[in-house]
């Protein structure tokens, strides 16, 4: 009795990879790149990513729910897919631990400036480690509870309403952009995590749910972008919000409850299951492709592995910036094995299909 | 203990206990008809008298005249069963009459020796004819009378409650289940005590492979005794090793058979008021019968008052410790001096002194379940004192502690069933001091954790966490608030009932 | 398969290893609520070499003085420094306590450094992530310092004080709450110049003093406290206020009005006007008349009207005297250039110098006043 995953599961999977700790400070990310009212281009790259998510679903169609792995190796030769495994397992887990390490450090920005972060994502990973071990099922379980865990935060925004003016939104379209390409890219990775529904074909029950779920958490995923950008464009200045290194933390320590104030730092601890989520599945991804590298290793074995090494690596860069650094080049590389990867199964696919199926 | 000193049996009993207990696996099917050397010795009354050898409280009556021999247990019959069904009988006829009277059939006719010797243990009287032994059933053990439960009491509703007798307990459910579709596997567990279990479902409303897979598992267990239901629940759920009850256990006839036309199967063991039902959700635990015998609109606010309970209990101590220990800032202007003013005098970091605390309110429970009610009431109000009042002004611990201490033990109490709760409390320690080390990050890994942790639980392979995840939103109106009943149409998916619907009624 | 024991086992093990760098026990804090920054007395005329005079108040539940009359129940820490980080270092160094600034509530700067510009300190406080963006900022008309020394008998904790005394007039419009989130916001906008409130010491008390009208960063001028609601009308909507309205400025000599409840809506149009823009600011506010000495009878329609009329032209001459005096000054603390902004692309906005177009716009009030009420009896 193998359970499958169910379509609602899988978008809020999907969600819950998407949105993680950019969201902190996408908002200044928008403005710095995209200038005034860079919020709607968070629809642009939506639709980028909904394309993607289009390419994904033909290969999901062309493939009969046959997981990549299979295709890939039934058609290319072991000595290209060799490095190829390589390089998804490399990126993926280097993703992974990056993004947690960066979660890690922005947290010691505001609380523990001085506790060692190695010995707080130590304390991650080794939840990450018991959640991946217990398998794709499981995390979509976890990934539901902390869906609910955290999504009612969303009508925390409710409470900017008051303050919010339209006003503040000037009627100025991207202007005072800079660096819209390089900075275009990076804002399109917080909408990275939908690529790795790829590795869940073998694990879906329903076939036509399936991609409509996708399609639905990246629509979540925008939903709630839009509605914190769009906050945060009409409640702070546009020139004030260029300068805020993490706007969203900023709005919610504006909030202030009758029992307690400073709300944002109960809500940055809260985040870290969106953090926890990131790190699983991409470890989980790393860990699926390391099985095909290696099907004899035992999968605890190799996540443990995979745990470990990100561990280790996630030791080098330990200044908040370093971590921006390689996590805008691990975006760019992941970008282009979401892209890439589709397309190569496609390619593979309509070869050996001699294109009929395509349409 | 005098039980039994056949040589040949206690060296199976050794071989058993040496047995590790594993956990139970579907291919792990023990054969129940293993050969017993018993089984082959035809039943004779030398042989049942050299069992029941040194076992005083045996009766063996004999009628030499019609050459009739009667072995029982006197404390396990009941006078007026055995005059009516046997002794007089016996008494009244002569030698030739016999063979037709024990012909009739309430009388077993018993062909080996191992079911005459259970027969005889389960309260039944041996008649031994010529070769021929016959059994007749005469139990009547005594029993507590049906009391109300102490444990799960309700304001309204039914106030019985099962006792230790698996035929009473039957019977109470009989009673509320007039169907011949509640069937009843009747098992046996414990390699001494030879514990009887029954499992009961209702054919048609619940899943047979839930059925095979708990009998299976009952099966499976090979233990020298189970005392209670509660007990026996570890052995058969599907994680020994979680903080976590996987299935739910209660000593409320009403409960239990709500819990059978929802589709679950209930287990009663022999000897044990608590009676268990799975498969079992986290959810489950926090509803009480009361919930369904108010109105729909009361019974909501009561639910949402045990989540609100559920999150005090797990959080406030620790909330307290994280934000005096390191998020200053979060506390408000109003509260600052009071809080700064209380722990001022206090010598221990906050997490010491919730530690403190917490233990000793648990210090404080524990005796007062330990003690006799009049006396437990004393401890009480000594503790409440000496603890509430002395202890802060001793500037031992401060005040808000205590608050936060008493409302999260409060608050505990209010998740109806005790096992929940007891496990609830521990966990409650491990995010105090997650708190203590780490803040508001601490308690998010430590429920991080327990998400993780309970995610991966199931209960008879069945998702723990259901309805939330696997989530159907269906099932949330009779798991976070109690819907009125009009929308309360399906059973709880969980119970993978292939009857769903279970109200028919228009509007 | 005990993974939890294990678990618990880590955690005890690295809470013990890892120590307690990061702790802010509460009863150790020195917990600022008010800061004050001011320029030293005696400091150079050049404006880089002058030093800063900080003080802190931390409130203290146990001062060995006790609660009782008199008794000091907060701790005033006073330090020179060349900037305000620095001068906590300085300042640290006199008690016992761990400063710590996440409970702090109210920022007062003195007169002449809000002359020179604040926004220095301000972005010393944005900058601290322990600090609220709801910290309030207020310019003292004098010196901040010994407004914060000075014990006021009847308000033990002056910080508290200051404090509640402007939260209560900021509810009442009389001030505007102006906190660091605002501050920023139209520190950075190009269309909106900031605001503060404004205290002083006033004997045994402190005493609101009006509007602070910054340009940028730097005091420029002031709104009195007798027109400071007006100002708010003009500014913003305003839920709740008391206006007294002395009329001999509209000839009528000895009659007085007081509207209370106020409730005002305001609302910009924007109509650009040979190469200039014409603003139009409608305030529509209604309220209720418990007070009125003079000679015309509320119960009179007509009468009633005529009050109507008297109090617009009242609010809209002060207003108009107002705005005279703030594109004298080239302050829009209105905000102006946000509601022209949205009007234009985005080429002309940056093509004119908005604080001069600002100077020659012509903006027009339009004063609505409605009595809904005139109290619960009659003369």
């Amino acid at each position: 009795m193998r359970e499958k995953l169910h379509p609602f599961h899988v978008g809020l999977l999907v969600f819950m990879v998407q949105a993680g700790v950019v969201s902190i400070f996408l908002p200044r990310m928008l403005a710095q790149y995209m200038g005034y009212n860079g919020w709607v281009s968070l629809l642009l790259f939506s639709a980028v990513a909904t394309f993607n998510i289009f390419l994904i679903s033909v290969v999901y169609r062309l493939s009969d729910g046959k997981s990549i792995f299979q295709i890939i190796e039934q058609s290319l030769p072991k000595v290209i897919v060799f490095p190829l495994y390589t390089v998804l397992v490399s990126v993926w887990t280097l993703i992974g631990c990056i993004a947690a390490k960066q979660y890690i450090l922005l947290f010691t920005v505001f609380v523990f400036p001085t506790t060692p972060p190695m010995y707080m994502k130590f304390l991650f990973d080794i939840i990450a480690y018991s959640l991946i071990t217990k398998g794709i099922y499981n995390i979509s379980k976890a990934a539901t509870v902390f869906f609910w865990m955290v999504i009612w935060t969303a009508l925390l925004l409710l409470f900017f309403l008051k303050g919010f003016e339209w006003v503040n939104l000037t009627p100025f379209f991207f202007k005072e952009s800079s660096d819209v390409i390089v900075g275009g890219l990076s804002i399109f990775t917080a909408f990275l995590g939908y690529e790795l529904v790829l590795l869940l074909f073998p694990y879906v029950n329903s076939k036509k749910g399936f991609m409509s779920a996708v399609y639905f958490g990246n629509f979540l995923t925008t939903f709630i972008y839009l509605a914190i950008c769009l906050t945060c464009f009409g409640f702070y200045s546009f020139k004030q919000l260029t300068r805020m290194k993490f706007p969203l933390i900023d709005l919610l320590a504006y909030i202030r409850l009758p029992f307690v104030e400073r709300v944002e730092n109960i809500f940055i601890a809260l985040y870290l299951v969106s953090a926890l989520m990131s790190i699983t599945m991409y470890i989980w991804a790393a860990s699926e492709t390391a099985q095909s590298l290696i099907p004899r290793a035992s999968k605890r074995w190799i996540t443990g592995v995979l745990v470990c090494g990100a561990f280790a690596v996630s030791w080098i860069p330990d200044v908040l910036s370093e971590v921006e650094l390689w996590l805008k080049y691990l975006g760019y590389m992941a970008s282009g094995i979401a892209f890439g990867l589709p397309l190569l199964l496609i390619a593979i696919l309509a070869i050996n299909n001699g294109g009929k199926k395509l349409v | 203990m005098g039980i039994s000193n056949d040589t040949r049996e206690g060296a199976a009993f050794m071989t058993l206990f040496r047995r590790t207990n594993r956990l139970p696996g579907k291919d792990a099917r023990r054969d129940d008809n293993r050969p017993n050397d018993d089984a082959d010795v035809p039943p004779s009354l030398q042989h049942t008298l050299d069992n029941f050898k040194d076992c005083m409280d045996l009766v063996h009556h004999a009628f030499p005249e019609i050459n009739v021999n009667l072995v029982y247990f006197g404390h396990l019959v009941g006078a007026e069963e055995l005059s009516r069904d046997v002794t007089i009988p016996l008494t009244n006829i002569r030698e030739n009459e016999v063979q037709a009277l024990l012909t009739r059939n309430q009388y077993k006719l018993t062909t080996n020796s191992k079911s005459l010797i259970k027969g005889i243990l389960n309260g039944e009287a041996a008649i031994f004819h010529n070769d021929n032994v016959y059994l007749m059933d005469v139990y009547k053990p005594e029993a507590r009378s049906i009391q109300q439960s102490e444990t799960e009491t309700v304001i309204t509703g039914p106030h019985d409650s099962f006792i230790e007798t698996a035929s009473a307990n039957l019977s109470l459910i009989r009673r509320r289940v007039k169907s011949s579709h509640l069937k009843v596997i009747k098992l046996e567990v414990g390699e001494v005590t030879k514990s009887i279990v029954y499992l009961l479902y209702i054919e048609g409303i619940a899943n047979m492979e839930y059925v095979r897979e708990l009998t299976d598992r009952i099966n499976l267990i090979e233990i020298d005794a189970v005392h209670d239901g509660n007990m026996l629940i570890q052995y058969i759920d599907d994680f020994p090793n979680s903080v976590f009850p996987l299935f739910s256990t209660t000593e409320r006839t009403d409960t239990a058979v709500s819990k059978l036309v929802a589709g679950r199967i209930v287990g009663i063991l022999d000897g044990s008021p608590s009676v268990f039902s799975a498969p079992s959700s986290f959810f489950e635990f926090m509803a009480s019968p009361d919930d369904y015998y108010q109105r729909w609109a009361t019974g909501t606010s009561l639910r949402v008052l045990r989540f609100i309970a559920l999150f005090i209990t797990l959080t406030f101590t620790a909330l307290y410790v994280s934000v005096t220990t390191f998020h200053y800032e979060m506390i408000p202007e109003a509260l600052l001096l009071t809080i700064t003013e209380s722990r001022s005098k206090v010598p221990f970091p906050p997490i010491y002194e919730a530690l403190l605390m917490e233990v000793t309110i648990e210090l404080l429970r524990e005796a007062g379940a330990r003690l006799p009610t009049k006396i437990g009431q004393t401890i009480g109000i000594v503790g409440g004192i000496v603890i509430g009042q002395a202890a802060v002004q001793a500037g031992f611990t401060s005040n808000i502690l205590i608050i936060a201490v008493a409302s999260s033990a409060i608050a505990s109490f209010v998740i109806p069933s005790y096992v929940m709760s007891a496990s609830i409390r521990l966990v409650r320690f491990g995010l105090i001091i997650m708190a203590g080390i780490l803040g508001d990050l601490g308690i998010a890994l430590g429920i991080a954790y327990l998400v993780v942790h309970l995610s991966g639980l199931t209960s008879l392979n069945s998702s723990y966490l259901t309805p939330v995840s696997p989530n159907n939103f269906k099932d949330w109106r009779d798991v976070f608030i109690r819907a009125p009943f009009w929308a309360l149409r399906r059973r709880p998916s969980q119970s993978r009932s292939p009857n769903l619907v279970r109200n028919r009624m228009k509007k | 398969m005990y993974k939890v024991l294990r678990l618990f086992l880590t955690v005890l093990l690295f809470g013990i290893v890892t120590g307690c760098g990061d702790q802010r026990i509460l009863e150790k804090l020195g917990l600022i609520q008010t800061t004050s920054y001011d320029i030293a007395p005696g400091s150079d005329e050049d404006e880089s070499k002058q030093k800063l005079l900080i003080s802190v108040t931390i409130p203290r539940p146990d001062s060995g003085t006790g609660t009782g009359s008199g008794g000091v129940n907060r701790e005033f820490l006073t330090a020179i420094a060349q900037t305000s980080k620095g001068g906590r270092v300085n300042l640290s160094r006199q008690t016992e306590l761990q400063l710590v600034s996440g409970q702090l509530r109210n920022t007062l700067f003195g007169l002449s450094l809000a002359k020179q510009g604040i926004w220095e300190h301000i972005d010393t406080l944005v900058r601290d992530p322990s600090i609220s963006p709801k910290v309030k900022i207020t310019v003292v008309n004098g010196n901040a310092h010994d407004l914060l020394a000075k014990n006021y008998p009847f308000h033990p904790r002056t910080g508290q004080y200051i404090d509640r005394m402007l939260e209560k007039e900021s509810h009442s419009q009389v001030v505007p709450s102006t906190t660091l989130y605002q501050f920023t916001k139209d520190y950075f906008d190009d269309g909106i110049d900031p605001i503060a409130p404004m205290i002083k010491e006033a004997g045994d008390n402190v005493k609101i003093d009006g509007v602070a009208l910054f340009q940028k960063d730097r005091y420029i001028m002031k709104i009195e406290p007798k027109q400071a609601l007006i100002f708010a009308m003009m500014r913003t909507d305003i839920k709740q206020g008391d206006l007294n309205v002395d009329l001999s400025g509209q000839n009528r000599n000895n009659e007085h009005v007081t509207l209370s409840s106020l409730v005002s809506h305001r609302s910009v149009h924007v109509t650009p006007h040979n190469g200039n823009f014409r603003v139009d600011i409608n305030i529509k506010v209604s309220g209720s008349v418990l007070e009125y000495i003079g000679v015309l009878d509320l119960e009179n329609d007509k009468d009633r009207s005529t009050i109507e009329k008297l109090v617009s032209e009242y609010v809209q001459a002060n207003a108009n005297e107002m705005i005279a005096v703030m594109q004298k000054n080239r302050v829009d603390s209105l905000g102006l250039g946000k509601n022209i902004r949205s009007t234009l692309h985005y080429a002309q906005w940056h093509k004119m110098n908005w604080p001069d177009t600002y100077q020659r716009i012509e903006v027009k009030f339009h004063v609505n006043v409605r009595i809904k009420d005139y109290g619960m009896f009659t003369k």
